[in-house]
């Protein structure tokens, strides 16, 4: 039975694994394979197992269910990757609306040259080249990898949230919070240890 | 008056303007732009003179609104000295902004994911390289040798389920360390007097189906080697045991005496 060859696949293989060498491996078609492994998960899903088949483009992972999170951190300390910088975040955010992108396009809605962050994101595989734009100097075009999608929990990139749905949100949340006090952020300059920070600024008012 | 300020790390001139407008509870669509920008020049010098990195980025920000702070004071007059209605100049730094704040709002959306998915857990690749080359010998042992193991553990099991069957058992009193290390002194003593200085371990325990009696002689051997009256050997790692007289004389005691706590004056 190919499905349960395809679970037996996707135990060892644990990483996503792409549904064209799972339908080499039982010489059907891709489309086959991806109807047993749509199945598969749907499976899973209606069981309500622990177990989670996720699609990631066109490759399919068994993972943990998240509700079950506190007990298998119970068990053991499961790696922890570290979370991404709020630059990182932005730039990643444009390379995935608006791939594909460059980088001059990122820094003129960011204000700011984002080299040393597209870098970061190269070397992590979250973002990748997609060939060059068209335009002066034909600049390097990047998009957003199947690493992306599945760090973030996407199953493609027709799977993003629409920009409006989002900002509806934000702006719901905006006007309830007070921004001086909820921003994590926010450093005093008492507290990073600049004794002459009252005396600059009155000198600045002047 | 008190003036505090507060500094916080910002990701780029936009934020920093985004922050100061919030901050000043202004619409973005109605910015006060000599306000705001002698705010944001204020926080350019307080950074520079803390040290901070100011980047370029922020210095072309700065003129930008410096740019459209004089066009909005000098109203343009053409030459009959009429004025002329031109676009907002604040409009296309408002539209910039809207965009910022919108993929800002992308960000946190995908912070939130991220830490969604800080929830879920994946499994590393199995590595089946071993089963598919080179498998590994990990019983250095003799069919024949394991058959006959095996074929021993069958026959006790046997003989043991046999007895079982025709008697019950009833559980005497336990030995205690102290008898047992009488009882093999008083052992050795007696193979003494055959000319016999070796005994198996095995001969010490006088029923071995019993765990807790071949424990019990295991633990008196042991203590017996430490006050060295005995010593051992063992060839191989499991094998057979042999206990040997050591060098402190052993001295027979009668083997009756079942007192707890009594000094073994052995």
């Amino acid at each position: 039975m190919i499905k349960s060859a395809f679970e037996s696949m996707m135990f060892v293989w644990g990483e996503p694994l792409d549904v064209k060498t799972a339908a080499d491996v039982l010489d059907i078609s891709k489309e086959e394979a991806m109807e047993c492994f749509l199945e598969l998960k749907e499976e899973y899903e209606q069981e309500s197992r622990g177990i989670v088949v996720r699609q990631i483009n066109k490759s399919f992972q068994f993972s943990t269910k998240a509700e079950n999170a506190e007990y298998v951190e119970r068990l053991c300390t499961p790696v922890k990757v570290r979370r991404l910088s709020q630059s990182a975040l932005e730039v990643l955010a444009i390379v995935a609306y608006r791939q594909p992108v460059t980088k001059g396009e990122i820094d003129a809605i960011r204000g700011i040259k984002c080299d040393r962050v597209i870098e970061g994101l190269l070397r992590k595989n979250l973002v990748c080249e997609k060939g060059r734009s068209e335009a002066v100097g034909r600049p390097i075009l990047y998009g957003t990898t199947d690493d992306f999608l599945k760090n973030f929990g996407f199953t493609s990139l027709k799977d993003l949230p629409e920009i409006t749905d989002i900002e509806s949100v934000i702006n719901a949340e905006d006007a309830e919070e007070e921004p001086y006090e909820s921003d994590a952020r926010q450093i005093t300059m008492e507290e990073v240890g600049y004794g002459e920070t009252e005396d600059t600024v009155s000198e600045l008012r002047d | 008056m008190s003036y505090k300020v507060t500094l916080r790390d910002f990701e780029g001139p936009f934020d920093l303007l985004v922050y100061l407008i919030e901050n000043a509870q202004m619409s973005i669509y109605d910015i006060r732009i000599s306000e705001i920008t002698s705010q944001y020049l204020a926080y350019i010098r307080t950074m520079k003179a803390l040290d901070f990195n100011v980047t370029s980025d922020f210095m072309v920000l700065a003129a930008t609104l410096i740019d459209i702070k004089s066009r909005m004071i000098l109203p343009r007059n053409n030459a009959a000295g009429e004025m002329i209605f031109e676009e907002d100049p604040r409009s296309e730094l408002v539209e910039r902004l809207l965009e910022y704040k919108k993929f800002r709002a992308c960000a946190d959306m995908l912070r939130d994911r991220e830490e969604k998915m800080s929830y879920v857990f994946e499994k590393p690749q199995e590595d089946i390289s071993e089963y598919l080359e080179q498998p590994d010998i990990y019983l250095s042992l003799d069919i024949d040798e394991f058959a006959k193991a095996f074929d021993l553990f069958l026959l006790k099991k046997k003989r043991v389920e046999e007895v079982s069957r025709h008697y019950t058992r009833i559980e005497r009193e336990k030995a205690s360390v102290e008898s047992r290390m009488r009882y093999i002194s008083n052992t050795f003593i007696k193979a003494y007097g055959r000319g016999v200085r070796r005994i198996s371990f095995r001969e010490l325990v006088p029923n071995a189906a019993d765990r807790y009696d071949v424990v019990v002689s295991f633990v008196a051997v042991l203590q017996m080697m430490r006050d060295r009256y005995l010593d051992a050997e063992q060839n191989s790692l499991y094998g057979e045991i042999t206990v040997l007289a050591g060098k402190r004389k052993m001295k027979e005691k009668p083997e009756s005496e079942q007192q707890e706590n009594d000094q073994i004056g052995i």
